[in-house]
């Protein structure tokens, strides 16, 4: 009691401020609204600070995602997979069949044998193996150039199993190598028709093995895999598949363009950004380490943490700091997301795997690393088959485990919640900003003479107070703005996906970036606002121009993270510091860098530009649409704002 | 498919006044490096008939069964089963490279149909439910599942083998089939059962588990039939077939009793009549075959069990290595079907058949589609087409049973024309059920397994097709897996949180709206 009669009068307070939020006296509603108003001044008061801090801790976040701490290890997530836990029975004598097969090939390769000869020595040597095998030719007609090919493929019926599941095992005739440039994938072809011999020697198979060697790079899959699941596309002509299978699950593709190899590249990125399931992953990761013995890597980095031959520091940092490990990791994983971030972003995936996903099915691509050894196919046919084998213990398709994910190691991954944020954070201060410019454009600010009264009537304000009056904020202009702008990308997509654009497009480029960035220009003539009551068009289009902005790149941050973060970065500064000028050079000057952005491509990267549409034409990457009807507009609808 | 070898086997004893005993076993080898084997046993009652269900309220009239299986028989006849036709069945038959089976019921998984004559006291549907649940429990399968969603009356195609007592009520068919069933060493035993020598002696001794499960396709059948100027007939038999060349290490296709079955016959079944291995020999090869055959018949050796040097095993070689050919041409199939779902959509897509007829002749076949509802025909997107061109008059005498979704499953049959020596392309759009969450199996994201097709050769009588035949056996196509939309079952907490927080915050801020009072509050000036 002493103690507490000691310090009586704070006690008190502390208690009645207590009693006081609970309990409250008084009219609460009015209490409420107060509270509510005051904390409602208190973010207005700071939200310019909020948005820089929603920017900087954003754009942190995405230069920290390779931090050595940051994510964990992977693990197994679907105990039917069990890798590397069979005893493989590919022994030194497939080996011997597989240096055959690849002799023949080489034979095949130098008589200069038409696709169609090649894809029917291939149907001959699967049927001599007593397997049921077809050939389907195909032709794609994208723009300018007709790609014809023939593929070949075989089925390995699984005894005893209705064959409603099936697995694929892949290789195309182009290496990924260069992007498809001409590097054959022989002996990877050649470890297809070995494995076919080899694996209708056991019974244990419960799903079809589907054996496909296709031709070209990335096309011939792509009529084989809209073959077998019955879709058809303007602009290719494939035959139909005489023979099918089960519903597949999973896809292996084999990359092997050396003679020998040292590492096992992991490439996984799929088509519009779609990722693998990451069991398929781990287990081969498992497999190869444990059963093959080949060290595993992602994509072709060796890892200069365990490889000498690569440990160098880059020309713009001193050996010093480049020894200490945390920095080197730092790189190394910096080096692995910016790849993986690449593939994302444009949407093409990593290679032939990537098209199996569009399909609802789990593929990856083994690269056998190029290099002068120790591994041939002895290591790569163990490889396989334990990963058969692990595919094959799946009762269900892999639905554990993960399906977004960014890994920055083999065995190193971070989950979605760990990179989602950073371009989730910039949406935010986007948004905030685009409120607070909607918010603003309502008010507008004078000073005023005369004294007035108050509400209440007794108290008389003091003259030349600064008055904050209310206007209307019309918004069917910048909404037409709007709309106008994404008609005239829809336009431009048309445009330059047009064949007569094919043809000449060194010339026409230039001529369609002058055009398209004069079009816009138009808006000049749009008249002043006729009642200078209302809020100015130019910052209500901002507004809407930054909110919608925020929606997008909120959206396609689940379905796409890699092209979020990039339009995050692309469009987050450029599109806040947009400030409408009185005078007209510069405004001119203001909306020119504006449409360099937006448009820069079509001078800065043509060739990029017509491989974007020879991805959307002819494999459906949404890449290319979405820059001309999306992201093209937003920019130029900024440039608008500064026009006005 | 040209058979090169078969084996045929007759045991047969007289035991007891009504009841004999047949068993027949045959193994045949195909070309293309398999080897097809068909154990058949045959046991007939003599003189029995099935039960009138008009008697099912009275006591049964004392059975007296010898050989007859009285498990068998007693199922029989406590749920009035005039024809009773089960196969368990694994693996995916290749007509187009292993011809027509000897046992025409090769649709993957398990099928039960049954004819049973109507009756007051329990209806056909009652004693449907009650014949399957006991096979279940007999044959250790999961025939309990052939309820509602999968059981239909598919008349035209699975007629009556036997015959059927001429009562004053007419007969019914029942028939169901569950694809994923798998058949294994726990069906087999039971089987075996049933066999009056069990698997002792005879040639069912040659019924090594661990050689038939390793084969690349197995399946077993259960038949019960009435003749009436026999009794009532069962017939159990075992279709399994081999691969010699599997190991990769010989080049031959020879194969002997030991190295199919890893057994040889040391003793024949002492109750058996007859006992016969029958084997196809090749036509235009090389080859030895010992022991010297009992009798040969055109191109079918025949070894009497009962009468040759036991222990008894019948070995094949040929004189020159084995090599695949290239071209597949299958003789004794009249046409070749591939059936596939097409599309990727898990609300849509379509279900496509490509019949090639071989023959130089136009051919008639019932096409039967029994789907479970998760599957709903779109029956006006039917179309035919023949080298990509819409052809009329394939498509005729459509019937359809619309399905009752979450029970009765769809019945479709069209007759089909099939011209000469052309290729067919059917094709149907369906939509994919979305169904109750408890409706999923455990394993809900494999898919479902869809019930073969069924094909049925006809022949035509003159001028109109009420006097269809049947001409040859039952064609099956594969089963499909199908992906309905699949909610993720690996978090059900997270969904049902994620679910019930959104229902929460809704339902708050509607009750909170409807619920409350609104009042005009003067905010005084803060200064003041």
């Amino acid at each position: 009691m002493d103690h507490l009669s000691d310090s009586p009068p704070r006690r008190r307070s502390i208690l009645v401020k207590f009693k006081e939020f609970f309990r409250p006296s008084g009219n609460i509603h009015e209490k409420r609204i107060r509270r509510r108003m005051r904390l409602v001044s208190q973010l207005n008061r700071r939200l310019p600070l909020i948005k820089i801090a929603l920017f900087l801790v954003g754009y942190l976040w995405m230069l920290l995602l390779p931090a050595p701490d940051l994510g964990r290890t992977t693990y197994i997530d679907e105990n039917a997979l069990q890798p590397a836990q069979v005893n493989t029975e590919w022994s030194w004598a497939d080996v011997h069949v597989a240096d055959q097969y690849l002799a023949q090939l080489e034979r095949v390769r130098d008589a200069n044998y038409s696709s169609q000869q090649r894809a029917q020595w291939l149907n001959e040597e699967f049927g001599k193996l007593g397997l049921s095998s077809s050939t389907q030719s195909y032709s794609f007609t994208p723009g300018v150039s007709t790609q014809n090919g023939t593929n070949a493929y075989a089925i390995i019926s699984a005894p005893r199993h209705s064959g409603t599941e099936a697995i694929v095992i892949s290789a195309s005739w182009l290496s990924r190598t260069g992007g498809g440039d001409g590097t054959l994938n022989l002996r990877g072809i050649s470890t297809v028709l070995a494995l076919a011999g080899f694996l209708k020697r056991h019974s244990y198979w419960g799903k079809d093995i589907v054996l496909v060697v296709s031709d070209g790079y990335l096309e011939g899959m792509q009529a084989w895999l809209g073959a077998y699941h019955g879709v058809s596309q303007a602009g290719l002509f494939a035959e139909p598949l005489k023979l099918t299978g089960g519903v597949i699950w999973t896809a292996l593709n084999i990359d092997y363009p050396g003679h020998s190899f040292s590492h096992l590249g992991i490439f996984f990125e799929g088509l519009n950004g779609r990722l693998p399931n990451q069991d398929l992953l781990n287990s081969v990761d498992r497999i190869s380490r444990y059963t093959g013995g080949v060290p595993v890597v992602l994509y072709d980095h060796l890892d200069p943490r365990e490889d000498p031959s690569v440990n160098q520091p880059p020309s713009w940092l001193s050996a010093a700091i480049y020894d200490v490990p945390q920095v080197k990791s730092f790189l190394v994983q910096a080096k692995n997301i910016a790849r993986h971030l690449r593939y994302q972003a444009n949407g093409r995936g990593s290679g032939v795997h990537g098209l199996f996903h569009q399909f609802r099915i789990d593929a990856i691509t083994l690269y056998a690393v190029p290099a002068t050894g120790p591994h041939g196919f002895h290591a790569i046919g163990r490889i396989v088959e334990s990963s058969l084998r692990t595919m094959n213990n799946l009762l269900e398709r892999l639905h554990a485990s993960f399906f977004f994910y960014i890994l920055t190691g083999p065995q190193h991954f971070l989950k979605i919640g760990l990179y989602l944020p950073s371009a989730v954070l910039i949406s935010v201060a986007i948004m905030f900003h685009g409120l607070s410019t909607w918010v603003d454009a309502g008010w507008v600010q004078e000073t005023r003479q005369v004294a007035e009264k108050t509400a209440s009537g007794e108290q008389e304000t003091a003259d030349q107070a600064i008055q904050w009056r209310r206007r209307q904020r019309p918004i069917t202009g910048a909404l037409c703005i709007m709309v106008a702008t994404h008609i005239y990308g829809f336009f431009l997509l048309n445009v330059v996906s047009s064949t007569w654009f094919a043809h000449n497009h060194q010339l026409l480029s230039a001529a369609v970036f002058v055009i398209f960035s004069l079009l816009p220009l138009a808006a000049l003539g749009i008249p002043q606002e006729s009642r200078s009551d209302d809020a100015p068009i130019a910052s209500i289009l901002k507004a809407f121009n930054l909110c919608f902005t925020s929606t997008i790149i909120s959206i396609i941050t689940v379905i796409n993270f890699a092209l979020a973060a990039s339009m995050a970065v692309l469009l987050g500064l450029p599109l806040i510091v947009s400030t409408p000028s009185p005078s007209l050079p510069l405004k001119l000057i203001k909306y020119a860098a504006y449409a360099c952005l937006g448009l820069g491509w079509l001078i800065f990267a043509r060739e990029e530009t017509m491989r974007s549409l020879w991805y959307w034409e002819v494999l459906r990457v949404w890449f290319a649409p979405f820059v001309c009807i999306v992201y093209v507009p937003l920019v130029i609808q900024c440039g608008i704002a500064c026009l006005l | 498919m040209l058979p090169v070898i078969a084996n045929d086997d007759q045991h047969n004893l007289h035991a007891g006044p009504t009841a004999d005993v047949v068993a027949t076993n045959s193994t045949s080898s195909m070309s293309h490096g398999k080897v097809a084997a068909r154990f058949s046993f045959k046991t007939i009652l003599s003189g029995a008939s099935p039960r009138d269900p008009a008697t099912l309220d009275n006591e049964d009239q004392s059975q007296h069964y010898t050989f007859f299986p009285l498990a068998l028989g007693q199922i029989l006849r406590q749920y009035a089963v005039t024809e009773l036709h089960l196969t368990l069945n694994a693996g995916n038959w290749n007509y187009d490279r292993w011809g027509y089976p000897q046992e025409n019921g090769v649709g993957t998984g398990a099928e039960l149909w049954a004819w049973m004559g109507e009756g007051d006291i329990k209806s056909v549907d009652e004693r449907w439910r009650g014949l399957r649940n006991a096979l279940a429990g007999l044959f250790c399968a999961s025939l309990g599942s052939l309820d509602e969603l999968r059981t239909t009356s598919p008349e035209q195609s699975f007629v009556p083998e036997g015959s059927l007592p001429n009562w004053e009520t007419s007969h019914k068919v029942r028939h169901a089939s569950l694809p994923s069933e798998h058949v294994c060493t726990e069906n087999l035993t039971p089987f075996l059962k049933l066999l009056p020598c069990k698997s002792q002696s005879g040639i069912a001794s040659l019924l090594n588990p661990h050689r038939l499960f390793d084969a690349d396709w197995h399946g077993m059948g259960v038949h019960v039939l009435w003749r009436e100027e026999e009794g009532v007939e069962l017939r159990l038999t075992f279709q399994a077939v081999f691969d010699p060349l599997r190991s990769g290490s010989v080049k031959k296709q020879d194969w002997s009793l030991q190295s199919l079955f890893d057994r040889n016959i040391h003793r024949s079944c002492p109750v058996a009549r007859t006992s016969q291995v029958v084997s196809t020999l090749p036509t235009d090869v090389a080859y030895s075959i010992s022991p010297e055959p009992s009798s040969i018949e055109g191109n079918v050796a025949i070894f009497d069990v009962k009468s040759l040097v036991k222990p008894l095993d019948i070995k094949m070689e040929w004189a020159n290595s084995f090599s695949y050919p290239l071209q597949y041409h299958p003789d004794s199939v009249p046409f070749s079907v591939k059936r596939t779902l097409r599309g990727s959509s898990q609300a849509w897509g379509q279900l496509s058949v490509v019949i090639t007829n071989y023959r130089p002749s136009a051919v008639h076949a019932l096409y039967l589609e029994i789907m479970p509802w998760l599957l709903q025909f779109l029956v006006h997107t039917l179309e035919a087409q023949v080298d990509g061109t819409v052809r009329d008059g394939i498509i005729s005498n459509l019937t359809y049973v619309a399905p009752v979704p979450h029970s009765r499953p769809t019945t479709f049959q069209v007759l089909l024309t099939l011209p000469p020596q052309s290729t067919v392309h059917l094709t149907m759009d369906v939509t994919k059920a979305f169904l109750r969450y408890t409706e999923h199996p455990p394993d809900a994201q494999r898919g479902w397994d869809l019930p073969p097709a069924i094909f049925t050769p006809l022949e035509l009588g003159m001028n109109n097709s009420a006097a269809a035949l049947v001409k040859e056996g039952r064609i099956y196509t594969s089963a499909l897996l199908v992906d309905l939309a699949t909610p993720d079952f690996s978090m059900p907490y997270n969904v049902i949180i994620f679910t019930c927080s959104v229902i929460a915050f809704i339902f708050g801020n509607v009750f909170n709206l409807l619920t409350r009072r609104f009042v005009v509050v003067r905010l005084e000036d803060k200064k003041s």
